[in-house]
């Protein structure tokens, strides 16, 4: 696959003209020479192939936003390469727009008074699509995403997981090659998340579009996402596959177990002893959990090995979150740094 | 030309989403009514006080008042969107008009309409039509013609220091006082003869920012008045180009900051 984007030490320091305080605070911040300086994205590297999905992660102000806005186009680098099919983005800026589509997850692109279709046509004409064209991708979302029962309301008036819909056809009209998704499913509710994904998915598989997601959903990144760059502080963590990097940096699962009545965790965590490989944590009543490497030892054998020594009623396994991978991962760079 | 039929499309937008507000399009039309309304009353007490200013008469005067009036609602009609700049870019809403295949200076007049603005249209053409009727110039062709030259290069001189003014947000500056004081500037500076300012005020609402030619020196030309003016009858002529220069200048200027963007959030 030939590779569509690309970053070469790209780098984006942030010049804040200081801010000041008080009586002419306003002034001073006008005119002031001093800056004070952010490093946003510090020297990261990564290639996109043509037809991926890969999902960009990392912890809040790690400088995704700002990759995908030098990405986009939106802001002009520091320093070092950034290229999009060819080009720099933020220098043909316009041209790149014609094939890219962008969600700002939190920040709707759509005609907030009118009704929602309205944004649509506009859009059409904006990206300069033939009527038939237009017809027939606004036919297909209308379909795919169920757009009808609210394609004449206001959009002021359409629930969150409405608009979300709405914000995915207006990025997708113009049949962009490139998809970027800034948080596209916060807020949303599991049937409206759902269904969102479902939608990545299918963009992603039927037209080959490329994505690039961002999210602190890991259940967003395990259903879409073969790939994950991961970055914090402006650099890139960790550059592979999901399953690659839970087995490395979350290899814990948990089995949650409910015990027949009467019979107290502390009692059954004395019954395993160390037969069972893992750590037995016993709450105070009748809940066990064991915390076990999932690749030393199967779920099946703990579980066995639990309900042949303890009366069990109900028995839950807790897989790793994101969370776990985010902790390993910051626990990692502080020692390596 | 696709960008300008896009952009009209644009404000045929703004235009329904405002009327949706019914209450508000009317109210906010009564303010504009009001607002220049005021203005005008104001002035005119002030003028059946003195027989002249500065060698003007009533109708001279409301000639001025009135032009610029006009280059003002001309300016204001497509532009005062820029006002909000600083709004638009601190919510964030800057970023989508960058990764969209349009101007963002298109995008951002074109993001709203505020009905006001019509209140600053009637106001205008209601003092001009009178005013025309005061004054006795003589409407060939060719003084029609500069009229009209007059109104645009008028509102192009005023909409080249909202320009400038609003870049300034790409600073992440709060903009609003700013440019309110350039509202204000135009208003109180070139509502009247530049003259009575006195020459070094006259000189810097010439050439440091383009006052006197958005009114006083047009309506100088027309009325024939020219003798009395800081400069020449054919620099007086040219005047209009001024505001033309100028708007073309400033909106380079706002392009050249437009790559100092740095967007909100991280």
């Amino acid at each position: 696959m030939p590779t569509l984007i690309r970053a070469e030490g790209l780098t984006k320091y942030y010049r804040r003209p200081r801010r000041y305080e008080g009586a002419f605070g306003g002034l001073r911040t006008l005119i002031t020479r001093q800056y004070d300086e952010v490093r946003a994205v510090d020297g990261v590297d990564f290639t996109v192939s043509d037809g991926e999905l890969v999902g960009y992660l990392g912890p809040n102000g790690a400088g995704k936003s700002t990759t995908i806005k030098m990405m986009t186009g939106v802001l002009v680098p520091t320093g070092g390469l950034i290229e999009v099919d060819g080009t720099a983005p933020w220098r043909d800026r316009e041209k790149n727009a014609m094939h890219i589509g962008v969600v700002f997850g939190q920040r709707s692109q759509l005609w907030w008074d009118l009704p929602l279709v309205d944004s649509f046509t506009l859009l059409g004409k904006m990206y300069r699509m033939s009527e038939a064209d237009y017809r027939r991708r606004l036919d297909g979302f209308i379909d795919l995403l169920d757009l009808g029962p609210f394609l004449d309301r206001p959009v002021r008036q359409l629930s969150l997981g409405q608009r979300m819909r709405g914000d995915l056809a207006a990025a997708m009209l113009h049949e962009p090659s490139i998809l970027y998704l800034d948080e596209p499913t916060i807020g949303l509710d599991a049937v409206a998340r759902d269904r969102m994904r479902d939608f990545i998915a299918e963009m992603n598989r039927e037209s080959g579009t490329t994505i690039v997601l961002t999210t602190h959903d890991l259940v967003d990144v395990e259903a879409l996402c073969n790939r994950v760059v991961f970055i914090d502080k402006g650099r890139v963590l960790y550059d592979g596959s999901v399953v690659d990097l839970k087995a490395t940096y979350a290899p814990h699962r948990t089995l949650v177990v409910q015990l027949a009545s009467g019979f107290t965790a502390a009692r059954a965590a004395e019954l395993l002893g160390p037969e069972v490989p893992g750590d037995v944590i016993a709450d105070e009543g009748p809940t066990l959990r064991i915390r076990f490497e999932a690749n030393r030892i199967s779920a099946q054998e703990i579980i066995s090995a639990v309900t042949s020594r303890c009366p069990v009623t109900d028995l839950s396994l807790v897989e790793p979150e994101l969370e776990d991978v985010m902790r390993t991962l910051y626990g990692n760079r502080t020692i390596a740094v | 030309m696709g960008s300008m039929r896009m952009t009209f499309l644009l404000y045929r937008a703004a235009v329904r989403g405002e009327m949706q507000y019914r209450l508000n399009f009317v109210m906010l039309l009564a303010l504009g009514l009001v607002y220049q309304g005021s203005g005008i009353a104001f002035v005119w007490t002030v003028l059946r006080t003195f027989d002249t200013i500065a060698g003007w008469n009533f109708g001279e005067l409301a000639f001025l008042y009135s032009l610029r009036l006009m280059a003002h609602a001309v300016w204001v009609v497509p532009f005062h969107q820029l006002v909000s700049m600083d709004t638009t870019i601190r919510e964030g809403r800057f970023d989508r008009y960058l990764v969209r295949p349009l101007n963002p200076f298109l995008q951002i007049i074109t993001s709203r309409f505020r009905m006001n603005v019509i209140g600053d249209v009637m106001a205008a053409v209601i003092l001009f039509t009178i005013a025309v009727n005061l004054v006795d110039i003589d409407f060939s062709p060719l003084s029609v013609a500069y009229l009209v030259l007059a109104v645009v290069g008028g509102a192009l001189a005023e909409g080249a220091a909202a320009v400038v003014v609003s870049s300034l947000s790409f600073r992440s500056v709060q903009t609003w006082a700013a440019s309110q004081l350039v509202d204000n500037i135009y208003l109180m500076f070139g509502s009247y003869p530049t003259r009575v300012f006195g020459g070094a005020l006259t000189w810097g609402l010439t050439w440091v920012l383009p006052v006197a030619v958005v009114a006083y020196i047009p309506s100088s030309v027309l009325l024939d008045k020219t003798d009395s003016l800081h400069l020449s009858a054919p620099a007086a002529v040219a005047a209009p180009l001024i505001g033309v220069l100028w708007f073309g200048a400033a909106y380079k200027w706002w392009r050249v900051r437009m790559r100092g963007y740095q967007s909100v959030g991280a």
